[in-house]
This record gives C-alpha cells, structure tokens and sequence, in this order.
C-alpha cells in the first residue's frame, strides 16, 4: 500500500506488476527493475546472481543507491520477521485501503494471511 | 572504530548500529542472558548456512544439530530456524505449539526480535560481501523477567503493551527493550518505526520513497508476508 500512495506523489504511474518479479518491468519506478532484481538475489542468496545485480546496479545509480537498497531490502528482512513471528494483523486502515490490489500482486493465499478480527 | 571495513559508501549510522546491534545481544535481556542471546544469534547464522530444512522438519529432531549442554532449549532452536528459513509459513497453531513445549510467551518474543534483527543486519553484510559482524564474548547479567503491566493478548498471538500506533510497531511491545532495539535498526535502514505511515513521500538517503516502497514490497512479498 505504501508503494501506491508514495508513487502518487511523482510525475510518471506507478504500477504494482513489479512485485510479482523481476520481468515485470520497472513499476514506473525509477531503476525499479533492478531494484527487485537485486531484491531477489538477495533472498535467493547465490553470489552469482548477487554480484552481477550488484555490478548493474552500481553501474546505472552508483554506490550510495547499492548501499542504501540493500539496507531496505535488510529491513524488511527483519520486519517480516517481527510481523510473522508475532501474528501481527493487517491494521484495519491498510486492510480497506488494499482489498484492490492485493489479488493483483497475489497475497491473498498466502499462510501469513491475517486480519483484525471483526468486533 | 568501524564495524565494517569497506571501500563502499557504508553510512556512519548505519555502520555503528550494526556494532550497536551485536553489543545489544551480548547482554543480558528480559528473558535470556548475554549467552544465550549471543547462542540465539549463532543459531541463526547456523540456520542460513545450513542445507535448507523442510518448513516441517525440526532441527531438534536431527541428529547431530543440537548437542548436549547446549545453552538454548530444542524449542527455541527450532523457532530460530523455521523463523530465519521459512517465516511464510508460521501459523497460530505452530506458535501455540512452541509455548507448549515450555517457552514463555514473553521470552518467545525477545527471540523473535533477535532473530529478526539478525536477519537483518546479516543479510546486509552479505549482499554487500562484508565480513559479518564479529560475535564478543557474552556479557555477565541475568535476565530481569519484567513484563509491561498491561501486556496481554490483544491482535497479535503474542502478548502486547497497549501503546498504540501500527499492529507491526507493537508486535515486540511485550519486551519493551526489544522494540527500542528493533527500532533502532530499523531507523538507519529505512524509517523510524511510528513515521512509516506518516510520512509517504520524502525521499530518503539515497532512495526516493517509491524505490523504498518498491524494495519493501517485494522483499516482503519473498518472504511471503502478507502483512
């Protein structure tokens, strides 16, 4: 959700294709492709492919957006961890605001699925 | 000092949390000791290494992975793994499970947030093939076993304080010291934990937002996340 209302505020459409995989284009996002590639090597954690995103990458936006990218994708490492591993629920206002799009990048089947329960 | 070394633009936050980071999981915490928190961080290390288990194997029932005196409770070890290989794939049941086997609610948490807070500064290190941080000696200390007077289970499985804000910023409330820590981290890599929903625009180090957003959405989305 955070993704759509962040890219409300920049000039081109932002599209959500992109988190389904590295394929997909680049989200309207700037270098958006190579930052899901680079998302992707490092869950997948084979120093191949690591390496060669990480070459990419330095060479189109350079060494403080390599540095940076990979903090971010650290980070989520972490709060899906802390999400997951605690049973945290949609909060109910990212719950109503995401009912749209979230058959489109297909979350909604998986385990960690859960919401507030209704009072 | 540094707690890397690298020619790669590391910034100075971001390389001191990290330092910040292991010196926290040498001391003693709300639950465990310096010991076994430094045990639990082995583990993950141990965990990511390892030929990959199946979500429904235990590494306390291999033989050979846990031995004898080993400072952590089977439970917990296999909490570490599952949680460091397969976070998509925990349930209310599998969690209702590990408290069966005598790990205290609020004890599950602090391993919770360690293992979390591993995971990120290992996989940071690693992407950029750096030297993981170094493991000290454990600190001396016992645990104070302290809980928030008004923790309990509200949203979440496990016990929280009701101190507002997004159900993720409060998942680690029960163990207040593991949410300053958590947040701590959190706030050199991305943002600090209550301005997440505030603020969707600013661009931030490097980064626009939206390429923050983007990196976010699809680690999560990896990592089966559905929050």
């Amino acid at each position: 959700m955070l993704l759509g209302l962040s890219g409300l505020h920049q000039d081109g459409e932002v599209t959500f294709e992109a988190i389904a995989g590295s394929g997909n284009g680049d989200g309207g996002v700037r270098h958006g492709g190579l930052l899901v590639r680079l998302a992707e090597a490092m869950w997948e954690g084979e120093p191949g492919p690591l390496a060669a995103v990480r070459d990419e990458l330095l060479a189109a936006a350079g060494a403080d957006v390599l540095v940076d990218a990979v903090a971010v994708s650290a980070n989520f490492h972490m709060m899906t961890r802390v999400a997951d591993g605690t049973g945290t629920p949609l909060d109910p206002g990212t719950d109503a605001a995401s009912v749209n799009f979230r058959d489109e990048i297909k979350v909604n089947n998986l385990v960690s699925r859960r919401h507030v329960p209704a009072s | 000092m540094p707690t890397y070394t690298t020619e790669l633009p590391v910034r100075d936050e971001l390389d001191a949390a990290h330092g910040e980071a292991m010196a926290e999981w040498s001391r003693a915490g709300t639950w465990w000791t310096g010991t076994q928190r430094l045990a639990i961080v082995a583990e993950v290390r141990r965990a990511r290494d390892a030929d990959l288990l199946a979500p429904w194997e235990s590494p306390s029932t291999v033989d050979g992975l846990i031995f004898d005196g080993y400072p952590l409770p089977d439970a917990v070890v296999d909490v570490v793994w599952r949680l460091t290989n397969h976070p998509g794939t925990l349930t209310s049941e599998w969690h209702d499970s590990i408290l069966g086997r005598g790990v205290e609610a609020l004890a599950y948490v602090e391993v919770v947030s360690i293992v979390a807070q591993v995971n990120c500064v290992d996989r940071f290190a690693d992407a950029l093939e750096l030297d993981r941080v170094s493991m000290p000696e454990a600190e001396p200390g016992e645990p104070e076993g302290q809980a928030p007077a008004d923790a309990e289970v509200r949203l979440h499985w496990v016990p929280t304080a009701d101190i507002g804000g997004p159900n993720v910023w409060r998942a680690l409330s029960g163990v207040p010291s593991e949410l300053k820590a958590r947040s701590r981290l959190s706030t050199p890599h991305y943002l600090e934990g209550r301005a997440v929903f505030g603020d969707v625009v600013s661009d931030r180090f490097s980064l626009q937002r939206v390429q923050m957003e983007l990196i976010a959405a699809r680690t999560s989305k990896l990592n089966e996340c559905f929050y």
